[in-house]
């Protein structure tokens, strides 16, 4: 198989924080999404990825090669967002235009353009003057207006409406159809990645605690809701996580069928990622 | 190249945004020079005075960038971290050099329709020069300090920096006289004046060249 990403063992350390081991392979043609709570390590890891900060120990290859070693020419195959970076706010549509034309040998004008009219943006209002839903779609307008092979966004979808939510998830879905382009992602919006991503990855105080295709949560894992009396007929070691909330107990599964057969009355549900996420994080 | 042309381009849009202050300043400036020349030769302090005032306002670049975080940003395009203090040091250059060019030809024009010629014209573009430079020295010794500290946190160190270099430098030329007093003896001041846009052309590269690749190495070790 093919990758766009590797990155293999990175490690980082901090005085009171670790990244520890992080692996992930971004094949062509898929989408990964990151989840974790804030401060979990999902920013470190894209910066190690952007070379914005250096780590201490393992690789990453874009491409195949060295990210470090990566030509202009081959950065220019990667489009980015980053959640709390960007142009001057000073700037307008058109100064962004002209920026990155300079900054891109293979900018996109009429992508761009007709992308901005389709979306209503105003080209001559400076960034400040938009709201943050507006800024950051013109955000994911840069970091695909130069056609990217490999995306590598850090909560894209913050501050935007669901029904540009819906059509930025389509945008993605479109871009990775080719089969050669990949999107490695980071959300706390966990319902974005629902229809979006095909593998999930869970990283929790620097590590990753979950790593398995979206498909294998669809049709594997499951959650149950029970009263206490049904709680404790449960054995432990059938269940991965129990949460209690409120009078109920919340248990989490990672074989819904064999489960099911040892408990056939007990109705499994599919987890949504929220649910997963904090089932990992919270169950006991 | 096209790299450090939009660059360039990106600072220059900021100071699109102060367009109607320059405006004003330029034409308050314009007035008061044409009154002085009304009654002395201010060729040079005219001059001088757009230096100041208009040759260090690139370090408000540094501002908008740190606010937008645009480094950051900036770095996760093709553009490399050699790229952006390449960019910067051109600009800070750039618009020192054009204020002084400006404020000369503009000093220059006042005073020939005043009062019909400039006096020591070669006298007065020497004095330009050194107060470029200076402003120059002023410039190179705050981009490390910004680069290492961020302009909010480094303003204190921006200050600093620059008196203790003068201090440095002139102790260093104290004990110089006072261990071989004949060099004084010898000091031909008239001539080094005479000299001095050589000097300073010297000084205005080795300042810009020793500070730049203070800047990059500072720059090439942070984390962003």
């Amino acid at each position: 198989m093919e990758y766009n990403l590797e990155i293999i063992n990175l490690t980082k350390n901090y005085q009171d924080f670790h990244l520890e081991q992080i692996n992930i392979k971004l094949p062509k043609g898929k989408i990964i999404g990151l989840i974790g709570e804030n401060g979990s390590g999902k920013t470190t890891t894209i910066k190690s990825i952007l070379n914005l900060m250096a780590y201490d120990k393992g690789s990453i290859k874009i491409f195949g090669k060295d990210s470090r070693f990566l030509t202009k020419k081959e950065r220019e195959e990667i489009g980015v967002v980053l959640d709390d970076s960007f142009f001057s706010p000073i700037l307008n549509v058109n100064d962004i235009n002209k920026l990155m034309k300079d900054f891109y040998s293979n900018w996109n004008e009429k992508l761009y353009y007709d992308t901005i009219k389709k979306f209503k943006i105003p080209c001559n209002k400076p960034l400040k003057e938009f709201s943050s839903g507006m800024k950051m779609k013109i955000k994911v307008l840069c970091a695909i207006a130069h056609e990217p092979k490999l995306l590598i966004l850090d909560e894209p979808t913050n501050g935007l409406d669901p029904i540009f939510r819906y059509d930025i998830i389509e945008l993605f879905n479109d871009f990775v159809s080719n089969g050669e382009n990949s999107i490695l992602m980071t959300t706390h919006i966990t319902s974005d990645l629902e229809h979006l991503a095909d593998e999930v990855i869970f990283i929790d105080e620097g590590n990753i605690i979950l790593d398995v295709p979206k498909e294998k949560i669809d049709n594997e894992y499951g959650i149950i809701e029970l009263l206490e009396d049904n709680f404790t007929k449960v054995d432990k070691q059938d269940y991965i996580k129990s949460l209690k909330y409120k009078n109920e107990y919340y248990i989490l599964v990672n074989s819904k069928d064999e489960f099911q057969k040892k408990y056939p009355k007990l109705e499994i549900r599919k987890p949504t990622l929220e649910e997963l996420m904090l089932m990992l994080v919270k169950g006991e | 190249m096209n790299t450090i042309k939009g660059l360039l381009l990106k600072d220059l849009y900021v100071f699109r945004n102060f367009k109607n202050n320059f405006i004003f300043s330029i034409i308050m400036f314009i007035a008061l020079i044409t009154m002085g020349s009304l009654r002395n030769d201010i060729f040079t302090i005219g001059s001088i005075l757009f230096l100041i005032f208009f040759g260090m306002n690139s370090i408000s670049s540094f501002s908008y960038d740190e606010n937008a975080d645009s480094d950051k940003y900036l770095l996760s395009l093709p553009i490399t971290r050699k790229d952006i203090v390449l960019a910067k040091y051109l600009f800070v250059f750039l618009n020192s050099f054009i204020s002084i060019l400006v404020g000369i030809l503009t000093s220059f024009i006042i005073t020939i329709l005043v009062r019909g010629a400039v006096q020591n014209l070669g006298d007065s573009l020497r004095i330009c020069f050194l107060a470029f430079t200076s402003v120059s020295f002023l410039m190179c010794s705050n981009v490390p300090c910004i680069y290492k500290w961020g302009v909010e946190k480094g303003r204190m160190q921006s200050v600093i920096i620059p008196a203790l270099l003068v201090f440095v430098l002139g102790l260093f030329a104290s004990l110089l006289l006072f261990l071989f007093p004949q060099i004084y003896l010898n000091f031909d001041l008239a001539y080094i004046f005479k000299i001095s846009p050589y000097i300073c052309l010297v000084l205005n590269i080795l300042f810009y060249v020793i500070s730049y690749s203070i800047s990059y190495k500072i720059f090439l070790k942070k984390s962003i």
